[in-house]
């Protein structure tokens, strides 16, 4: 090992469902096992937790999958050369609207209310959309977690599938996870896309219908990556192959549902999401909470922690930045001419996940 | 009676979002006297960005450890805000660190006393520092836009040179005259030939 290989290493997570995979190492011993010490620093905001990537206060982080793509391109601030050489999880949003809201949707479309077809089609939002246009009431109001986000992106080509243009039809603002139900209480917003708990908790509470998951919109993409500085991998590979190890342990580990459960009573604790094992099992056993009182779906594959198919792996494929970049310039956040850059494979490293696991992938 | 540097200097109003409220007394009264006027808020997390739009702060003071932080990063990408300076506050462990961190000129971090004089100075570096970064920005965007037109007039001409045998003189003079005939700016023009001539393949 590297002289800068030793100490423990500190890694960043939000209190989210999809944290798992890190939780799951640290608490049954993975990191141990792969000989490294690892100490999880939770933290309450992206932006944060990307400077602190940054200034090396945190050597890795769970990133959101366009966060990296975002970061090196300089969009929404410094340019920063981040990697990721794993995906952590795919799937696990959701698109709750208000009661309120919900009721309006229904009835103006003469849909029944407790047998709602899932997932509900964006267009049936026109209806309320128009109403308040006639009205002369302001535009529906949805919220999602970071400009630099799949929630984001799922968000406007969810609302687009129904023609509706994300900002001129209807808003969209950034709230964080932990003040999306509180938001939705106050009616400051009249919907969100989200990830775990934040769903299932407003299903629970009885103020929100959680009418699609992200895996209706897109089928198995990334949601949260491993991000790192370029430079941390450079200097410290052992300790990054170690991680890697560690945490496909940790993935594969998660992949059989019985373990799912013991996961969901792990990550409940205090030390990570303190939330309520009502609300964070169910999505992680398959269930999306729909609306209270009403059966959830079936959705197996709403927190996935691999890529499906007959031989998952965590591969960071530069296909799946392709699609993240295109999210980007589709909703103008990138304007930058970028053809001729290979910046997907740059950020995207499948080539450092390849050499960890050239077995797995030959097998 | 206030210093004169108070006098000259335009009055500033700061948005301080924090939820240590013995830290926003301290900071407040640091900055008694001065050009900025601080109005505090509680860390609301939902009615912040109706709060900015309110307020209309010439500077945003938040805790790095907010959730809000999250909003704020929003404010240029999302909505039609006009970007503002970002200071935020940051534990003394972080220091070194975290300072190494400011670079893109929109931010700075007030580190552990924010009793301190010190908080002025770097309240006033970081808005010096954001108006200029500002200013390059406009002009990288000015000189980008120019390039662009360029660009544009250029790849026009040369199709006109070559689908309709002009010389470089004519397609020049044909571009012009389209563009006074129609009103419009010659990269528009430019813009409409060429997409045309796209079509026309």
């Amino acid at each position: 090992m590297s002289t800068t290989d030793k100490a423990p290493l500190e890694i960043g997570f939000m209190p989210l469902t999809d944290s798992a995979p890190l939780v799951v190492a640290k608490e049954l011993g993975f990191f141990a096992q792969c000989g490294i010490q690892v100490n999880l620093r939770r933290q309450n905001s992206w932006a944060t937790l990307r400077d602190k990537l940054h200034a090396g206060v945190l050597d890795a982080a769970q990133m959101l999958a366009p966060m990296p793509l975002a970061s090196r391109l300089g969009l929404g601030g410094t340019q920063r050369q981040f990697i990721t050489p794993f995906v952590l999880s795919f799937n696990g949003n959701g698109i709750t609207l208000s009661e309120r809201l919900y009721q309006q949707v229904t009835s103006l479309n003469a849909m029944s209310c407790r047998a709602p077809a899932m997932p509900l089609p964006a267009e049936s939002l026109r209806a309320v959309i128009r109403q308040r246009q006639k009205a002369g009431q302001s535009k529906l109001r949805f919220a999602t977690v970071f400009p630099f986000s799949c929630h984001f992106y799922q968000l406007c080509d969810w609302l687009r599938s129904g023609q509706i243009v994300p900002g001129q039809d209807v808003d969209i603002q950034v709230i964080p996870p932990t003040s999306m139900v509180a938001a939705l209480h106050e009616g400051s917003v009249d919907g969100y896309c989200v990830g775990g708990p934040w769903n299932a908790k407003a299903v629970r509470v009885g103020l929100g219908v959680t009418v699609v998951t992200s895996c209706d919109i897109w089928p198995d993409m990334p949601e949260k990556v491993l991000g790192m500085l370029q430079s941390w991998q450079t200097h410290n590979p052992d300790s990054c192959q170690a991680l890697l190890q560690a945490l496909d342990m940790a993935c594969r580990w998660l992949a059989l549902v019985p373990n799912r459960f013991e996961a969901a009573r792990i990550l409940c604790d205090e030390a990570y999401l303190h939330a309520d094992l009502d609300v964070v099992a169910p999505a992680l056993l398959g269930s999306c909470l729909v609306q209270e009182s009403v059966a959830p779906r079936y959705i197996p594959a709403y927190n996935r922690f691999a890529s499906s198919g007959e031989t998952p792996d965590n591969c960071p494929n530069p296909g799946y930045a392709e699609w993240f970049l295109s999210h980007m310039q589709s909703s103008g956040q990138l304007q930058q001419n970028i053809a001729g850059q290979n910046i997907a494979a740059e950020v995207y490293r499948a080539d450092l996940y390849q050499g960890v696991f050239a077995d797995k992938l030959n097998a | 009676m206030p210093s004169s540097d108070a006098c000259l200097e335009k009055p500033l109003d700061i948005l301080l979002i924090d939820d240590d409220l013995d830290r926003a007394a301290a900071f407040r009264s640091a900055l008694d006297k001065s050009r900025y006027q601080v109005s505090h808020l509680v860390s609301s997390r939902t009615a912040l960005l109706k709060e900015v739009d309110r307020l209309k702060p010439d500077i945003i003071v938040i805790d790095i450890e907010s959730p809000d932080r999250d909003i704020l990063e929003s404010l240029s990408t999302l909505s039609n805000f006009n970007p503002k300076p970002v200071v935020m506050f940051c534990d003394q462990e972080d220091t070194g660190l975290i300072n190494q961190s400011v670079q893109s000129g929109v931010s700075a971090y007030v580190v552990g006393d924010v009793s301190s004089s010190r908080v002025r100075s770097i309240l006033d570096a970081a808005v010096a520092r954001f108006n200029q970064f500002q200013h390059l920005k406009q002009e990288l965007d000015e000189t980008k836009r120019k390039l662009d037109s360029r660009r544009l007039i250029d790849k026009a001409k040369h199709l006109l040179m070559t689908q309709k045998s002009l010389t470089e003189q004519q397609a020049f003079s044909s571009l012009r005259k389209m563009a006074m005939d129609s009103g419009q700016k010659m990269e528009d023009v430019a813009r409409t030939l060429i997409s045309l001539f796209n079509t026309l393949d």
